[in-house]
């Protein structure tokens, strides 16, 4: 069967070859089709399914009713008072989290941009909390804000900044504020790391040439400097919004939404639904929440195309 | 392009030729290894186990009963048990995700509470005929089968009984000597010993210690549900005048300063930290922590049952264990099963964890026999019980009665109003 299939193989093996390099316009199909493919499968279908499911009753703990609904989900949620809350946390939870990444990632960009001694072991440690797995700082900084026994009431009370200890954890006036100190910790090293590599491909003459006509360190920073790095702006801005607004894993492991919802924000509000097997309704909630983040990105980045061809 | 597609199709057609090759042997198979097939006893077999653990002791013992089962038993069956966090219950949804992905073991550690959800999927073996035809099915007592079946809402059992822990209440005698306490036999009793016990010690002006370890987050539905019972409350209807005369004490305690303000998030570790360091007098938890505590504490720990009021109930928390559906060797998971029921494994598990055997010969060892905070587990039998199984209750524990009763504490929410929304989160609106 060996020989058999040799004399067949062979000579068909150099006609394909030859027939790939002519028909060029097969290679880049046949090249990207490995890619494609994981995308359709691990992202298409999902997706598909997600969009299909949002649209049935699909709790896994009543099996038997699973069934297409139509629009009963998105109605439910529109009347849903939590659904409301959380969408108005979670533009808070990117506003403030996002904002102060980027002005505080901004300041350490700068920075590091200089030149001084230890820069390098810096720039390193400067990485940690971007390295850092979601999970871990969700504990770690449960454990700081700890009521009873947590380092930041110990410091504070030793400062004489406060008078007893705060539990900011479980009282609704603070978990949230709390929560978006921890985010914005977090992500202050991809602004800084990705705001430093666009720095440095801003021509040292354009300073030069400030220096010449006058301009002070201020004016360079908004004529020079913002400017020649606007589009690095643009993209790590807007890659932070969508990952922060999508984000579970800090606020999880911290308060998992509470003290009485006072944490929750839409995608941990669809995390817990989704945990609690109402698949149908958390659906819902993912295509609202996608199609929210579309309404942001798509004039986002029409704003920054526009921008670029100008 | 018709030539490739040629091409194409004479490559696929000798690749399943390849197929074909490959594949003929195996189908000879049946005939050579019939002889294996009679002899199943002795094939080796593996079951993979998951359970959880309070505590690092728990979890090497467990690991120690493995081995102990995988050496001594007779039918070649290799156990490896792997621990997963209880995580205030996300362990069963963790289970669950992994049973409907195709996943997960073929028997786990069980709380019965979790039972609609998995036998609505059909993902529990039935044990019915195994326990009718099991040597050792009298060991275990005949309620304990009735309360597995009314579990699953059927007349089958899926759950296998393992043991059951009774919530009472911590204390510390020394504290309670210091603040001119004494026992509580009363619900109203205890309500004031919160009160006494709540001291200044050091008298700095600031709270050193608090009457009650109160647990509000996941878990806490447990310690919270005496509460609602001595008033005279009950489950059914969470909106009755008693039920939220219930939920107002447990409000109470914690406004008036009688519980830590860490309260509404504090969950399992919490209590224990806090009672371990001093910081509470009283918590309310089962035998499983009592050696812990002894370790900690010598003889300055005691425990009573919850006492009194109009009526009174415990949380009987309880541990079991499952065969899985899918499992291949449901001969094999059983053996296991058995040896963790009634075997040397119910034994070794009891006397370490301090919980109660559901096996009557175990119960009657010395260990069992003499131990205060077991005495104190019976005594609190008679008025331990379950929360209501219903599909809803697994996110009531875990997302609705943590959020309501924190909002309540905050006094953002008033107990009736609280309680309205926990009666619609466990039975739905009406």
């Amino acid at each position: 069967m060996g020989s058999q299939l040799k004399n067949i193989a062979a000579p068909d093996f150099k006609e394909v070859i030859g027939l790939l390099h002519k028909k060029t316009t097969i290679w880049p199909y046949l090249l990207i089709a490995p890619a494609l493919i994981v995308i359709l499968a691990v992202v298409f279908v999902p997706a598909v399914n997600a969009i299909l499911m949002s649209f049935q009753s699909y709790d896994l703990r009543r099996p038997s009713q699973i069934g297409f609904i139509g629009l009963e989900n998105y109605m439910e949620v529109f009347q849903d008072s939590l659904f409301w809350s959380s969408l108005v946390r979670t533009a808070l939870w990117v506003i403030f989290g996002v904002g102060f990444q980027f002005i505080f990632g901004f300041i350490l960009a700068l920075l590091l941009n200089r030149k001084f001694k230890g820069r390098g072991i810096a720039r390193s440690i400067s990485l940690i909390p971007w390295v850092t797995p979601g999970v871990l700082i969700g504990l770690m900084w449960r454990w700081i804000y700890d009521g009873s026994y947590g380092v930041l009431n110990d410091i504070l009370l030793r400062l004489h900044l406060i008078q007893d200890k705060i539990p900011y954890l479980a009282q609704e006036s603070t978990s949230f504020p709390s929560v978006v100190v921890t985010i914005i910790w977090q992500g202050i090293p991809f602004f800084a790391l990705m705001l430093m590599a666009g720095l440095q491909g801003v021509p040292n003459e354009l300073y030069e040439a400030a220096d010449i006509d006058g301009a002070n360190k201020l004016q360079q920073l908004f004529r020079v400097t913002i400017p020649s790095i606007k589009n690095t702006i643009y993209v790590t801005t807007l890659l932070r919004i969508i990952w922060v607004a999508n984000s579970v894993d800090v606020i999880f492991n911290m308060t998992g939404g509470g003290p009485a919802y006072s944490s929750q924000t839409l995608s941990v509000y669809i995390f817990n639904k989704a945990n609690s097997l109402n698949l149908g309704y958390s659906s819902a909630m993912s295509i609202l929440l996608t199609l929210l983040l579309l309404l942001v990105a798509v004039p986002y980045l029409k704003n920054m195309f526009k921008n670029q061809e100008a | 392009m018709k030539r490739f597609l040629s091409i194409t199709l004479a490559l696929t057609m000798s690749m399943t030729m390849l197929t074909a090759c490959a594949q003929k042997p195996a189908e000879s198979q049946p005939a050579s290894s019939a002889a294996e097939t009679s002899s199943a006893a002795s094939k080796p077999v593996t079951i993979t186990h998951w359970y959880w653990a309070d505590n690092s002791d728990y979890s090497a013992k467990m690991q120690e009963m493995v081995k102990d089962f995988n050496a001594t038993n007779k039918s070649n069956i290799t156990v490896v048990a792997q621990e997963y966090p209880w995580d205030g219950g996300a362990y069963s949804e963790n289970l669950f995700t992994a049973a409907m992905g195709g996943g997960g073991p073929d028997t786990a550690a069980w709380k019965l509470t979790s039972t609609p959800l998995f036998t609505s999927n059909k993902l529990l073996a039935n044990l019915d005929n195994y326990i009718a035809n099991w040597k050792d099915k009298d060991d275990i007592d005949p309620s304990l089968y009735n309360t597995m079946k009314q579990a699953g809402g059927s007349d089958s059992i899926y759950v296998m009984p393992w043991n059951t822990q009774v919530l009472y209440v911590y204390y510390r005698p020394s504290m309670f000597k210091a603040a001119g306490v004494s026992v509580p036999k009363t619900y109203d009793e205890f309500l004031e010993a919160c009160k006494k016990l709540t001291r200044d010690t050091d008298g700095d002006g600031k709270i050193d210690v608090y009457g009650f370890g109160m647990r509000g987050a996941k878990g806490g539905q447990e310690p919270w549900g005496s509460f609602v019972w001595a008033r005279g409350g009950d489950f059914e209807n969470l909106t009755t005048p008693e039920a939220i005369a219930g939920m107002q004490d447990f409000i109470d305690l914690y406004k008036n300063g009688y519980a830590p303000k860490t309260a509404p998030t504090d969950g399992f570790n919490e209590i224990i930290a806090n009672f371990k360091s001093g910081k509470t007098a009283m918590t309310i938890h089962h035998i499983g922590s009592s050696k812990d505590m002894v370790k900690t504490f010598g003889d300055d720990v005691a425990a009573f049952p919850f006492p009194a009021g109009k009526k009174q109930w415990t949380s009987m928390g309880d541990t079991e264990n499952v065969i899985f559906e899918k499992c291949q060797n449901k001969d094999a998971a059983f053996e296991w099963l058995a040896y963790l029921a009634t075997g040397k494994g119910q034994e070794t598990w009891c006397v370490t964890t301090g919980n109660v055997p559901v096996s009557k010969r175990v119960q009657q060892m010395d260990e069992f026999q003499n131990n205060e905070f077991m005495k104190v587990s019976i005594e609190g039998q008679f008025s331990a019980g379950i929360f209501p199984i219903l599909d809803t209750t697994t996110e009531w524990i875990n997302t609705t009665w943590p959020n309501t009763v924190a909002s309540a504490l905050s006094g953002k929410t008033s107990a009736a109003d609280a309680m309205k929304t926990l009666q619609e989160g466990l039975y739905g609106k009406k």
